[in-house]
């Protein structure tokens, strides 16, 4: 009798945390469900051009690995705190920016890169030989993840515009022409694998 | 029942419970679960070289070649006349044919199993196979034949010697696989993938589809990777230097020598030095850039 109550109470337990559990995981995982979309769920409004061009921050600073590596990532909740969480402006409207940080998922932004694995895309080496970020993301104001982003100055090369011929192109020297890039690799190797 | 079976049973249920309740994260830690989708285990690969091995038929009759030199400049490559040639020298006075070096390199360059059919025809898609006990892979050939019949391009060569494969350029005409004397090349008559044979060991090499053909790249992407770093931070001029082949990592008795035949300072060519190289018969007018070392210095 005592060994059935055991089994029984086990398997109750077993139940009854998979229960307590699950829910758990069920609620994480929705608001970290990562969206090709910026700016989706509760992530703030984000403004590029009260970061880049009124206080001078440099894309780097937020997307890290744009200069020194080969991926350039989106910012996590935690970048924006090491600024926000000082008293920046006493401006009326940071409470709200506050609170809509404060109730932002840990990662507000993802995006899903378009680059296929065959080809190699280094954010840094481009950097490095003097290719500025907006020469292919159009100007700060205009980035990605602005309201004002979607409509005129779009990114130059979205999604459906980058192309291998882009790629050559500047490789080539036939684009950017007034940038006096030095000259790329243009072999199939330099870039795919 | 007494009161403290009561509370004893109370408490292990709790502490049941709590296990449980940890199971999942555990599995997940572990990479089982979900990744059992990913492919067959490792040891499902560590079998199939045992059996390549066993089954391994083939001699290699060496001749005396000279050091692999600049690349000769030819229309289709630009950037001839590259500081950098890079190849391989296998000392077969080290060499006891263990077999790990294509474990590494399968693992390395995520090269799928093939089925029992393929199995029994000696069909293996393994980039290093064994020659009369000698490891044998693509020697990089400075005059490649294979690359000269592609009709798509995509076997082309670098200007730093690599004979290298475009998987998405390639038709499946099996032209270079003809033409080349050793028969290094590896044709993925089965689609791998969808058949589960593959597994994705490292992120940074594509898995190939059905009908493309493959064969060793030098670790192909473990050079572009040190060749994009040293470049983002403008290190001067690039060598190659410190890069290695995964074959040459999983050689027990350092065998296997990577390095840039140009660079005075690799690797490579200090210990191809006072030493007599070797080619198979059938590359030694090609230029090979993969050469075998036996002797006295």
């Amino acid at each position: 009798m005592k060994y059935v109550v055991a089994v029984f109470g086990v398997i109750c337990a077993f139940l009854l945390a998979d229960f307590i559990w699950s829910q758990g995981n069920v609620e994480s995982s929705v608001s970290s469900a990562p969206g090709i979309a910026r700016g989706v769920g509760a992530a703030p409004a984000f403004d590029h051009a009260l970061h880049g061009d009124s206080i001078g921050l440099d894309c780097a600073a937020c997307h890290t690995g744009s200069r020194s590596a080969g991926h350039a990532y989106l910012p996590s909740k935690k970048d924006c705190m090491d600024c926000h969480r000082l008293p920046l402006t006493e401006k009326p409207g940071i409470e709200a920016l506050d609170s809509a940080l404060a109730n932002a998922p840990e990662n507000p932004w993802s995006s899903k890169s378009i680059l296929p694995e065959h080809v190699v895309f280094h954010h840094g080496v481009h950097s490095a030989a003097g290719v500025s970020c907006t020469d292919c993301h159009g100007t700060r104001s205009g980035a990605a993840g602005t309201a004002a982003g979607t409509a005129g100055t779009a990114l130059k090369y979205s999604a459906a515009q980058v192309t291998m011929k882009s790629c050559i192109q500047c490789h080539k020297g036939e684009s950017f022409k007034e940038r006096n890039f030095k000259p790329a690799a243009t072999y199939c190797a330099a870039c795919h694998r | 029942m007494d009161r403290r079976d009561f509370i004893k049973s109370c408490s292990l249920m709790a502490v049941a419970g709590l296990l449980f309740g940890c199971r999942k994260s555990v599995l997940e830690g572990l990479g089982t679960g979900e990744g059992n989708l990913r492919g067959p285990s490792p040891k499902a690969f560590e079998d199939e070289v045992r059996l390549a091995m066993s089954q391994a038929r083939g001699r290699l009759d060496l001749v005396r070649v000279n050091a692999p030199g600049k690349m000769k400049s030819s229309g289709l490559l630009e950037g001839a006349g590259c500081n950098n040639r890079f190849g391989m020298a296998i000392d077969l006075d080290a060499c006891d044919g263990c077999g790990k070096c294509i474990l590494a390199c399968n693992m390395e360059n995520n090269v799928p199993l093939v089925n029992e059919d393929e199995a029994a025809r000696g069909r293996f898609m393994h980039w290093i196979e064994m020659r009369g006990g000698v490891p044998f892979m693509c020697a990089h050939c400075g005059d490649a034949p294979c690359e000269k019949v592609c009709p798509t391009g995509a076997a082309n060569h670098t200007p730093d010697g690599i004979s290298a494969m475009m998987y998405k350029r390639c038709a499946g005409t099996r032209f270079c696989g003809a033409n080349c004397p050793a028969k290094a090349r590896k044709f993925n008559f089965l689609d791998a993938q969808k058949l589960g044979l593959a597994r994705k060991f490292n992120k940074d090499v594509p898995l190939r589809e059905k009908g493309v053909m493959e064969k060793c790249s030098l670790c192909l992407h473990r050079l572009q990777n040190d060749r994009l770093r040293f470049k983002t931070e403008s290190l001067g001029e690039w060598r190659g230097r410190g890069v290695t082949t995964a074959c040459a990592e999983g050689c027990p008795k350092n065998a296997i020598v990577f390095g840039n035949w140009l660079d005075s300072e690799s690797p490579l060519v200090k210990a191809t030095s006072g030493r007599q190289l070797y080619a198979p018969r059938e590359l030694a007018n090609l230029d090979p850039s993969v050469v075998f070392i036996m002797g006295k210095r």
